[in-house]
């Protein structure tokens, strides 16, 4: 939490602002009993109109004073409160895309959603305590013994016993109920964990017929925190009333003191009215102290889930300008490459080593798992490679600016992701030609043409969020189309077929043959069909290169290619396919 | 973020009454804190009156005889103190009662709910996300569990202790209640003016939350398409747009909603200083006793309280309707027709299952599968194909009669299966899904799910005829070792294995399976298809097929498009029929002539 107190440091004025304030207030809201006081001492006994209607006057203009300060004292913790998230979550935001794809898989994207909305929205919460009830609530309390003091000495011990007493039953509920609050807290995520087990087991649970079973194990849960629940209501049953004993007792005492010193001081009749207001201020502000101290560590918690992503230092660094010189013909190399993810002993990927050309399609096929799709990922440096080096046009891929490498790239990722928005602004996303031509075009080329001409907007309909509005296969196209807007002169197609059917898959990659015929084509593909006339078909099998070349030279003399073709079709067709090979 | 009030139940009356009915057996109980809540509430109102009369007769005395008379003063404070017991007695009592009918109350009706959810039909889930179901038993059950263990209460308290107070005020002095009456008003209408203006905001916060939200969830998963189109700066941008005008909404929903304090606050010291100036003059008048203004204070502070709280029940009584009318319209929904009474059995099953003229739709309205009849022969193979999306799994749901059809009937050996019991009928059949749904428990649990019989050696059986019992004994507690559907200790295609494995030792006559295995590496592939080789082994069995092998072997097939049944026969019959199948069956390697 204290690391995220720099996130204050803009509105240091408006947080001096905000202490003046509410010292003002505590000051001025202080002084209200004393001139109560001197109304029943000075006015009242000694029979003095004018004086009550001054002090009482005074009075009146404390108070609104005092109000006035509380509203300042709101008006800047809120402004200051809802500055420090928005700074706080514009960075995260940042950070997180800033982070590299494995950095991401660590946390998990639900996670990172999380942690920018609620955890920052409980952190916030939590300042905003901090800037108005935690600064307050020890001046307060140090502001009123201190007026008791100077009002009566001698009762000042009537304070101090009852905030004694809040300390010591605090202390002793809390302490024996706070283990069994943990218990029950587990048992709420045990039941809640039964119940998510029981909605998404549903047919499972039917056809296994153990709906009586299930029921058995929630109300077992069920019954069990409900124990628990009664362990720690009989304690914290005690609460209220014992607090009202303490307050009331702490009153009568000092009403009693007073009464009996009347006789020989007549002004402990106005001391003991401002005493008795002081005392309520003082207890107050203890209770509301050991009320934080049990509300902020839950922030604290956040705070930790924050930090635990803004001290993630990233793994991969971009060069803030390109090294070197780039070929003006586009290519791709790899050198001896080996991957592992973090953390993992054994190599996704290892020894590959290929050239890529322009005009020409690279394949890539392999069982799940053979580490495809890895593979083409760290051409846009999604992932650091472990070892060997990637060159792009020549140049290693390290000694790129970011954007001078991506601007290279169009890379079509194996689900098509589209963002809320129209459809020109998505197709349009990577690309600098902003021209209508280029959109139309784009979209021809990726057979999207025909289902947006049908739509009634055109390319001026709305996609929803996450692009739920459109079927797999037309994001898919979308997807294609985004990355031929940009002209690149690497097109990385990860899987980006498989969602498209036959026809489509065939119309597509003929039509794009012109689009590409300078430029690098890297694909994956699971259909035979859709690699079948690369120039440079790669084998993978657990991570190795076992074949390289083209479908009838590999249909002779690589093993695992040919169980590939052999499991896609019929047995006649592959004595045909192999006959002709 | 603090509590909002935009939910409104659509029918409050109906709402309340359910809620008011389904505490019926507790109603004693309840009956009994809420007088305990009143009584301590009447009780504390005599407090600052036998103060304010200890100073009087204080005073009196000094001012009469010129020194203090004790005894009078001794009594009051053993008055009070007993008066304090009582009410530190009767709070206690008043919240221990409280707090243990809650927990039994909310008890109950989680039972009920997750009663409920086994007696709905499957056609329910299939329309309402589980979040919903899941947030009436977390947060809503929560709702009325804070309304009965806290609202009550305080709604019985404050009134109390509003009436008490403008009642003492009164015999204090008329004349001053009426100046603390003029005030109050003021500030209530102050604090209520301006919580309408903050729900406003608060309305505004949420929906701009909403969309932040939105963009946060959709930037993230598209991270490396924002990457590789550098499209970082403006992507922040929009963000920066909505995180700035979430900005703006939160101070003010934030500054206007912490207002209400502060305001009512200031509107008291107006009344106290008021009366102060009054009363010090009445007080030289002659008209009133010093303790009393001293009692009369006391009470316009406490008066003033349940004022400022009242914007605060009301959002609670709202929340509490809104919760109410979800959790019992969800228990009040209509469950699965009950089973047939008598209902018939079939005895040494043979599995010969036959669909007569089965007609059936989803929403009653678009027919999906229209007159379906075929004869499957026991011990048969029947696979299930047809592109992704096209319904295959609606055979599964009519067979394992998780939906019954809206025409026609299936039957079992000549049973049909509408005159069985549910659980008879499912018991025929042994099922392995896609998805792997493992609960989170033992090993060992979970693969006796649907034997609970099961010995350890047949269970060891059933691993070893799936290759996965090296992977139980190499883990660090064997068969007792802990899994759960998200646990990463196994993978995916194991999980399979073990759901597999699961169906073995369960040994039903009939199986239904889904050959789909993604995510899944090779090696485990080759072990899954083994296992469902010898699964589906002199079984009839149903097999939602994705294999050549699988298809080409298969007794029959039942080809599926678009949710309907289009073609079935084998694979020779269906390829010289040279329609959707063959297409299919022919885009897996097509135009071989290119």
């Amino acid at each position: 939490m204290l690391k995220l107190f720099r996130y204050l440091k803009p509105y240091w004025w408006q947080v001096v602002l905000l202490i003046l304030s509410i010292g003002g207030q505590t000051y001025l809201t202080l002084q209200l009993p004393a001139l109560m006081a001197d109304i029943v001492n000075q006015g009242i006994v000694t029979g003095d109109q004018n004086y009550i209607l001054a002090t009482g006057l005074k009075m009146l203009i404390f108070a609104l004073a005092a109000s006035l300060c509380a509203l300042i004292a709101h008006f800047f913790s809120s402004r200051i409160g809802a500055a420090f998230s928005r700074d706080l979550r514009a960075d995260f935001y940042q950070k997180v895309l800033s982070l590299s794809v494995s950095e991401i898989d660590n946390f998990s994207t639900a996670s990172l959603i999380t942690r920018t909305t609620n955890d920052i929205g409980q952190v916030q919460q939590a300042i905003m305590m901090m800037l108005t009830m935690l600064l307050r609530a020890p001046m307060m309390g140090l502001g009123a013994i201190f007026q008791a003091y100077q009002t009566a000495p001698d009762m000042t011990w009537t304070i101090a016993a009852g905030v004694g007493a809040i300390i010591f039953f605090s202390i002793i509920i809390l302490g024996l109920a706070m283990p069994k609050f943990k218990i029950y807290q587990k048992l709420i995520d045990k039941i809640t964990l039964i119940a998510r087990e029981n909605l998404t087991g549903l047919r499972v649970i039917r056809a296994f017929n153990n709906e009586a079973h299930e029921q058995q194990k929630f109300g077992h849960a069920n019954h069990e925190l409900t124990k628990t629940g009664l362990f720690i209501d009989r304690l914290m049953a005690l609460q209220d009333p014992l607090l009202g004993l303490i307050f009331n007792g702490v009153t009568l005492g000092i009403v009693w003191i007073s009464i009996g010193r009347l006789e020989s001081d007549a002004s402990y009749l106005g001391d003991m009215i401002a005493f008795v207001q002081y005392a309520t201020h003082v207890l107050m502000s203890f209770l509301i102290l050991t009320m934080l101290f049990i509300i902020l560590p839950r922030a604290n918690v956040s705070a930790g889930r924050i930090n635990e992503v803004m001290k993630v230092k990233p793994k991969i660094h971009w060069k803030d300008t390109t090294e070197g010189n780039p070929d003006k013909t586009p290519s791709v190399e790899f050198k001896n490459v080996a991957f592992a993810y973090a953390g993992a002993e054994a190599n996704v990927l290892e020894n590959i080593s290929f050239i890529a050309k322009a005009g020409e399609t690279t394949a890539f096929i392999g069982s799940t798992g053979s580490g495809k799709s890895t593979l083409i990922s760290l051409v846009p440096r999604f992932y650091e490679t472990t070892e060997g080096e990637i060159l792009v046009d020549g140049l290693n891929i390290k000694d790129y600016a970011k954007d001078d490498l991506m601007k290279r790239i169009g890379y079509v990722p194996q689900r098509g992701i589209l963002f809320s928005g129209v459809i020109k602004n998505n197709i349009l996303f990577g690309t600098d030609d902003l021209d209508d031509k280029n959109v139309k075009k784009s979209a021809r080329v990726a057979q999207a043409e025909n289902f947006i001409e049908k739509l009634e907007e055109k390319y001026n309909a709305h996609i929803a969020e996450k692009g739920t509005n459109v079927s797999g296969g037309q994001k898919q196209r979308l997807s294609i189309a985004r990355a031929i807007a940009k002209h690149p002169e690497i097109y990385i197609f990860d899987d980006s077929f498989s969602a498209l059917d036959m026809k489509t898959d065939k119309k597509l990659r003929e039509a794009l043959k012109p689009e590409t015929k300078d430029s690098v084509v890297l694909i994956v593909a699971q259909r035979i069909s859709t690699i079948k006339d690369a120039e440079q078909i790669i084998v993978l099998d657990q991570g190795k290169i076992v074949g390289k070349g083209k479908h009838k030279e590999l249909l002779k003399n690589c093993k695992e290619y040919r169980e590939i073709v052999k499991s896609q079709v019929s047995e006649q067709e592959f004595a045909k396919e192999l006959k002709n090979a | 973020m603090p509590k909002m009030t935009t939910e409104h139940a659509k029918d409050s009356k109906k709402a309340f009454r359910a809620f008011f009915k389904s505490l019926k057996s507790f109603r004693f109980v309840i009956i009994l804190s809420l007088v305990f809540a009143a009584a301590s509430g009447v009780l504390s109102l005599f407090s600052p009156s036998i103060l304010g009369n200890m100073t009087n007769s204080a005073v009196s005395s000094i001012a009469e005889t010129g020194h203090l008379d004790f005894e009078p003063i001794k009594i009051a404070a053993i008055q009070l103190g007993v008066i304090y017991a009582i009410i530190a007695i009767l709070t206690y009592l008043e919240n221990y009662l409280l707090a243990r009918t809650t927990l039994f109350y909310t008890e109950r009706l989680r039972t009920e709910i997750i009663t409920k959810i086994s007696k709905l039909p499957i056609s329910y889930f299939d329309k309402v996300p589980f979040g919903d179901t899941l947030s009436i038993l977390n947060n809503d059950v929560d709702v009325l569990w804070n309304a009965l263990s806290e609202g009550f209460a305080q709604i019985i308290t404050n009134l109390t202790t509003i009436i008490g107070c403008l009642v003492m005020m009164f015999i204090i002095s008329p004349l001053l209640a009426l100046v603390a009456i003029v005030v109050v008003p003021l500030s209530t209408f102050a604090v209520a003016k301006i919580a309408k203006r903050a729900q406003k905001h608060f309305v505004a916060q949420r929906k701009v939350l909403g969309e932040l939200n939105s963009h946060v969830e959709e930037d993230y998963s598209g991270q490396i398409i924002i990457k590789s189109n550098s499209h970082e700066q403006k992507s922040f941008a929009n963000f920066q747009a909505a995180n700035e005008k979430l900005y703006t909404d939160s101070w003010k929903a934030q500054f206007l909603g912490s207002l209400a304090f502060p305001l009512v606050h200031m509107f008291t010291n107006i009344g106290y200083v008021a009366i102060c100036i009054l009363g010090g003059n009445m007080v030289l008048s002659g008209a009133l006793l010093i303790g009393s203004i001293q009692a009369f204070i006391q009470y316009l502070s406490r008066f003033n309280q349940p004022l400022s709280n009242l914007s605060e029940i009301v959002a609670t009584v709202q929340l509490t309707l809104a919760a109410s009318e979800r959790v019992f319209n969800f228990l009040a929904l209509p469950e699965e027709a009950p089973d047939p009474e008598p209902s018939k059995t079939v005895k040494n099953i043979k599995g010969a299952i036959e669909f007569h003229d089965v007609c059936f739709s989803y929403d009653k309205k678009n027919p999906i599968i229209k007159h379906f009849s075929a004869k499957i022969e026991p011990g048969a193979q029947v696979a299930i194909v047809g592109p992704t999306g096209a319904g295959k799994t609606t055979i599964i749901n009519l067979l394992m009669r998780f939906y019954d059809p809206d025409s026609g009937y299936i039957t079992i050996d000549g049973v049909p299966t509408s005159e069985m019991k549910r659980s008879d009928v499912r018991a025929l059949f042994g099922m392995v899904l896609q998805d792997t749904w493992l609960f989170s428990g033992s090993v060992k649990d979970n693969l006796k799910y649907g034997r609970k019989s099961a010995k350890l050696s047949e269970i060891r059986t059933a691993t070893k005829a799936t290759g996965i019992d090296h992977l139980i004994e190499s883990m660090k507690d064997g068969y007792n070792a802990t899994i759960s559907e998200d646990s990463d200790n196994i993978s995916a295609g194991e999980k399979q294995l073990l759901t597999i494995a699961r169906a073995m030792v369960e040994n039903p006559p009939m199986m239904i399976l889904d050959e789909a295995t993604s995510n899944v590496d090779t090696r485990a592939e080759q072990k899954i298809q083994d296992a469902f080789e010898k699964l589906t082994r002199g079984r009839t069995s149903f097999v939602i097929a994705h294999r050549l092998s699988t298809i080409r072997s298969a007794d029959l097939i039942l080809v599926m498009k678009d949710g309907n049944i289009v073609e079935q026969g084998n694979h020779d019959t269906l390829l010289k029929q040279n329609g959707f199948y063959a297409e299919l069956y022919n885009s897996q390697f097509a135009d071989t002539e290119a």
